[in-house]
């Protein structure tokens, strides 16, 4: 049998369920060939396991004591294929949503995508902040026409419950709280600042603002997406009260070239 | 080969960087020498991390240790994963680079284990040309650590440490020999430890690794979890009398004891190699 032959067999061996038979390991007196394998299989899974609970403690907060069921779960139905194991993560959002019985409750999905954009966000590229001073050079004429640069690490996760409440919980290792569902769509932006991650949630008009100077558009743009929601006088004040808060959370990495 | 063969220095005794640590390692270091990073905690885009990894790299000589380069694997290698460890090796300027003789994993699937090959010749073979591609795209020689195991396979040709040194021997890289891995597939598999020190060429033995271990049962399990037991330690200073003075450095990976514990541990290293290698000399 060839090197690339046992791999195989030896990988599918650890893989699977239950410990099978493979002739091309040697029992002996101390243990034999399968509880020997078993060591392997056992390891899997729980370092799989513990590694994930470590970047979702949010969703272990919501899910409580069958948090460690639906990882064994996701870990037999996903075979890791990142060498680094934190990244078996990136797909527990997508499993929650299509796996029974997780799927019937779309708050554990949502969570999930919570503490991914946190952990992602984590060790993100470092990016610079953009100097308010900057803003104040800009002649009054060219406002209009301004467009910013965000930073490329933000992240919108939407959800329909109060899912930051979960991980406001696990970081704080204060008591799990109560679901709550919300008629409408909320937007929850996770962020980082120098080296700490925030989250918060978005009011309506900013997340149309916001939502607005990811995709490039100009102030005088974002200023009218602003006018759905607030009177013609209120939504220039808005837009800058809104600006001015951008820039002290360090969202704003810079503005484009005109 | 395109690498590098100055001699690499000697760094003392050093402890494996670890999160937990972070703050007691810098406000009172104690008599820790160097550093050993995980590398792959740190083949990151930015943030937390390369910032305390920077504030560390400043104060101390430092080494990086990889899990990941599957070395022994049949799958290609990790061309993004040899690019980003060579980045980091930029960065940290370690005064050397170590993974595993072993695979961790193949058809594209990672098992996140140190998992053991088959001392065969067919084996010896590729792991050998591994290397030296590896060596290549680093232009550095890499050490090469032995890892606990559980397994035995059938079909073996040569002994673990016959194994080892081959490949030492022929892709030309250098040896990390973990102490404790050698006690516990010693256990594990039957055979005399003694054996396997006196069967690797002393010449290619550039650190040791010291660590804890829970005994399982029938089998003792690498756990990086507990003190070094006295077994390990009368193995130490066996491998001190056929190897000299080799760098060596303390892994603790789980039930992490407060700092002092560590240190006072990594002084009992020192506490035993110094006069024996004082006596020798």
């Amino acid at each position: 049998m060839s090197l690339q032959e046992l791999q195989q067999r030896v990988l599918q061996a650890v893989l699977a369920e239950r410990s099978p038979f493979l002739r091309e390991l040697r029992d002996d007196e101390r243990a034999d060939a399968a509880s020997r394998l078993a060591i392997y299989r056992n390891g899997y899974r729980v370092r799989l396991r513990d590694a994930l609970a470590i970047e979702f403690p949010g969703l272990g907060k919501l899910l409580g004591g069958r948090f460690a069921r639906m990882l064994e779960r996701y870990v037999d139905a996903h075979p890791s294929e990142h060498y680094n194991i934190r990244w078996h993560g990136a797909g527990i959002a997508a499993f929650l949503r299509y796996a029974l019985p997780w799927r019937e409750k779309p708050a554990l999905a949502e969570l999930a995508e919570l503490d991914w954009a946190i952990s992602t966000c984590f060790d993100a590229a470092d990016e610079a902040e953009f100097d308010a001073a900057e803003l104040a050079s800009v002649p009054a004429d060219a406002w209009p026409a301004l467009r910013l640069r965000l930073q490329n690490h933000l992240q919108l996760v939407p959800t329909c419950h109060n899912i930051e409440a979960f991980r406001r919980a696990a970081d704080g290792s204060s008591h799990r709280p109560r679901l709550r569902r919300y008629e409408q769509t909320r937007q929850l932006l996770v962020w980082r600042q120098s080296l700490t991650v925030h989250y918060r949630v978005l009011a309506a008009d900013e997340f149309s603002a916001l939502t607005g100077a990811i995709k490039g558009e100009s102030f005088a743009a974002l200023c009218e997406r602003l006018a759905a929601f607030h009177d013609d006088a209120e939504a220039m004040p808005r837009m800058v009260g809104l600006l001015r808060q951008w820039l002290a959370d360090g969202l704003v990495g810079g503005r484009f070239a005109d | 080969m395109q690498t590098t063969n100055h001699p690499l220095p000697y760094l003392g005794y050093g402890l494996g960087l670890r999160v937990e640590y972070y703050e007691s390692l810098l406000e009172q270091p104690g008599k820790v020498e160097w550093l050993e990073i995980v590398s792959e905690n740190y083949m990151v885009a930015g943030g937390r991390p390369l910032v305390w990894l920077d504030r560390f790299r400043e104060r101390f000589p430092m080494v990086m240790h990889g899990v990941s380069m599957s070395i022994g694997s049949t799958d290609p290698l990790d061309e993004d994963y040899l690019t980003r460890l060579a980045a980091l090796a930029r960065r940290v300027q370690p005064a050397w680079i170590s993974d595993h003789l072993c695979w961790t994993g193949v058809q594209g699937i990672n098992l996140h284990d140190l998992m053991p090959l088959p001392y065969t010749e067919e084996a010896l073979a590729h792991v050998v040309d591994r290397v030296r591609r590896v060596q290549d795209v680093l232009g550095r020689r890499i050490l090469l650590e032995n890892v606990s195991s559980y397994i035995h396979f059938a079909d073996a040709q040569l002994t673990e440490w016959q194994f080892l040194a081959a490949v030492a021997e022929r892709a030309d890289c250098l040896i990390l020999l973990d102490i404790n891995n050698i006690y516990v597939s010693a256990h594990n598999h039957g055979f005399s430890p003694l054996d396997y020190l006196d069967g690797i060429p002393a010449a290619r033995v550039q650190q040791f690794h010291l660590a804890g271990h829970e005994d399982g049962g029938p089998l003792l399990i690498d756990t990086h979890d507990a003190p070094i037991i006295d077994g390990v330690w009368q193995l130490y200073r066996q491998a001190l009398r056929r190897y000299g003075r080799v760098s060596t450095m303390i892994e603790r990976d789980d039930h992490m004891p407060p700092l002092a514990e560590l240190l006072a541990e990594l002084n009992d290293a020192r506490s035993i190699a110094e006069p024996l290698l004082q006596a020798a000399a």
